[in-house]
């Protein structure tokens, strides 16, 4: 099932026009990408995106019902006795407990009969690569390099520190350790690195909403078995040229990915594109400055900086 | 020189610290916060004597003259308690307790005591809000018929420019006291008091979205006493809202017009902040006095609040809030609840 090499591999697009079918929708995804389960598979994980407590219709998480139909695809494939847990980890400002219930995934999993898990409150295992000259370390859920299948759900949405985030990614997100924060300073690096270390045997892109300038409804579900390949259509879709963006120049340069045979099945990756509000992070990128500039004026004017504004 | 003691030093606590330390007449003798950053940063801004227990702070009453309080909501109640028998003036950032019967008992204390207690109701010190209270004194829209007064925000779930969880006494009732109802609803069902005069809760329906012991929503119908003058109060915690755009708006409708905050607040806060920013230095340029925090509009109000309650320490007069305000609103919150089936924990 592991779906390994250099060469990059065909990502499919859906139009999801009714969410009511996005059972039909991630089954079909998954014939065109070529994904073949293992029918011996017993244990699957799946990792939303959880980034914070923002719902699914402000494009920032993973929307329940894509992992839904997800969890229905899998048990048509893998019989409905398949051990399914559905894993989150912490991060700097969030706390899984309670973005389960906020995100409506204390739902799903009753809905669904699967396991919710913190997965910075199961067993670590450290990890270290090199990206480039950098040494990085991870602390790794384990329960994800054993899974027999892991699911990764990202949502299709840009970040001003990376330009895009989706499934490398949340990739990212599924470290153990709670203050990925630390990563923030190299995170290009951090991201590729991960991804060597944690290998999605599969990708389900939620592009219900996407998050560009503005959150839009895109109707897209992607899919593929390798995250490269679907960052690399992905940043297509978000008017990102996919060589502008760092994370995916690093991965060419780390042989994580290759984009040569990158290639998007199904729907038209223009149908997405045309409709996605292409984010500018031009005035985002002055806050440092803005903060310099409001330190410089309260010592000149004697004036009062409100302490949460000065910590940027 | 008033001597204060800051007890809690969250986003608010901080505020006011920082507050304190650049005001004239105010002395910050010491600062309490459980947490050891906290803490570190107060020495840093130049308190020499912090505490990781607030009761240390109390521990010298004759040390101070005041303390200002932002802990946790749970812990209102027995830190100003504390503070009146120690014979401190207490300012106290909303909301004043978690209970009616808390509430009482500190009407009880203040009037016991004879210190100046007062609760932030600091929505009322808001420019808009000072011109739209100016504008229906005036007349100039009439008699008041309806007040729609709304605040949809992101709550705890706001996400701090470095990041932080939220803590937990958020969303455990028994600690917090409520949800977006009693965070933002405690200044709206103020403003509406502000504005029309004591009040009762005629409807109330809660929101609960995101599946958690506590409401994310609330829409509060009030009627004036005294004039019938009806209020709606709409407060949420399910918005992701982010600097500049603020969800904020009261509307006054009346017989002869109406007044909409919208008005009054800059529309481009980025513009009023440079505006202002160079007023005050140029008032220092001249020698006047600067108005601080004006640049960032929102944050005035919390200067000026706290200006006003040391102003009244040092001359003995009443403060413009006082704790009857702070336990009406209480008392209004808990008939909400209770209109919604929920008790007080």
């Amino acid at each position: 099932m592991r779906k390994r090499g250099f060469l990059g591999s065909f990502v499919s697009l859906v139009k999801v026009s009714d969410p009511a079918r996005l059972v039909e929708a991630v089954s079909q995804g998954l014939d065109l990408a070529g994904f073949r389960a293992d029918a011996k598979a017993n244990s699957v994980v799946i990792k939303p995106n959880m980034c914070y407590y923002w719902g699914a219709d402000t494009g920032q998480t993973t929307d329940p019902r894509v992992v839904s139909a997800v969890i229905d695809v899998i048990r048509e494939k893998l019989g409905k006795d398949v051990n399914i847990t559905v894993g989150e980890a912490d991060a700097s400002a969030m706390r899984t407990k309670w973005a389960f219930p906020v995100l409506g995934y204390d739902r799903l999993a009753q809905e669904k009969r699967v396991e919710l898990v913190n997965l910075s409150q199961t067993p670590l295992v450290e990890r270290k690569v090199h990206v480039g000259s950098r040494e990085i370390a991870f602390e790794v859920p384990e329960l994800l390099l054993k899974a027999d299948l892991f699911v990764n759900v990202p949502k299709l949405k840009v970040m001003r520190q990376t330009k895009i985030t989706c499934a490398m990614k949340n990739v990212f997100g599924a470290i153990g350790y709670r203050r990925k924060m630390v990563y923030h300073p190299f995170l290009d690096e951090a991201i590729v690195g991960i991804n060597m270390v944690l290998k999605p045997h599969l990708t389900v892109v939620d592009g219900l909403v996407g998050l560009g300038a503005y959150p839009v409804k895109l109707g897209l579900l992607m899919a593929g078995v390798d995250v490269f390949s679907v960052d690399w259509i992905a940043s297509q879709i978000m008017r990102y040229k996919p060589s502008s963006v760092k994370c995916l120049k690093i991965a060419v340069r780390e042989r994580l990915g290759d984009p040569q045979g990158v290639g998007a099945v199904g729907e038209s990756v223009a149908e997405f594109r045309n409709v996605f509000p292409k984010a500018s992070f031009g005035l985002g990128s002055l806050v440092g400055l803005q903060t310099r500039l409001l330190k410089l004026y309260s010592r000149i004017a004697g004036d009062v900086v409100p302490p949460f504004l000065e910590d940027a | 020189m008033v001597r204060v003691g800051v007890i809690g030093l969250g986003r608010m606590g901080m505020l006011h610290l920082v507050n304190c330390l650049k005001m004239d007449d105010v002395e910050v003798v010491a600062a309490a916060d459980a947490s050891k950053k906290a803490l570190n940063r107060a020495k840093s801004l130049g308190v020499e004597k912090v505490y990781a227990d607030y009761h240390d702070v109390m521990s010298h009453p004759s040390e101070l003259d005041a303390v200002v309080v932002s802990l946790p909501n749970f812990l209102h109640f027995e830190s100003v308690k504390l503070a009146l028998e120690s014979g401190l003036d207490v300012f106290l950032e909303k909301p004043m307790a978690n209970t009616v019967e808390e509430c009482r008992d500190i009407v009880h204390l203040v009037e016991k005591s004879g210190r100046r207690f007062m609760v932030g109701h600091v929505m009322r010190r808001l420019d808009a809000v000072e011109r739209l209270k100016a504008g229906l004194d005036s007349g100039r829209i009439g008699g008041l018929e309806v007040a729609t007064i709304e605040e949809i925000i992101n709550g705890p779930f706001a996400h701090p420019r470095v990041p932080a969880p939220v803590s937990d006494w958020w969303f455990d009732p028994k600690k917090s006291g409520g949800g977006a109802l009693l965070d933002v609803g405690y200044h709206m069902i103020d403003l509406f008091r502000f504005f029309a005069g004591d009040c009762n809760v005629v409807f109330c329906s809660l929101g609960h979205k995101f599946n958690l012991p506590v409401e994310d929503g609330a829409i509060v119908v009030l009627r004036s006493r005294s004039s019938g003058a009806k209020g709606i109060v709409n407060v949420g915690w399910f918005e992701q809202t982010m600097f500049p755009r603020f969800n904020f708006r009261v509307i006054l409708h009346g017989d002869a017009g109406f007044l909409n905050s919208e008005e009054f607040i800059p529309k481009n806060l980025y513009r009023y902040a440079a505006k202002e920013g160079l007023k005050n230095l140029f008032r220092r340029m001249v020698g006047k006095d600067i108005r601080p925090l004006s640049y960032t509009y929102h944050y005035e109000p919390f200067w000026l609040e706290l200006k006003q309650f040391f102003s009244c320490v040092r001359d003995g007069t009443e403060p413009p809030v006082s704790a009857v305000d702070g336990l009406r609103v209480i008392e209004l919150i808990e008939a909400a609840y209770a209109m919604c089936g929920k008790s007080p924990e």
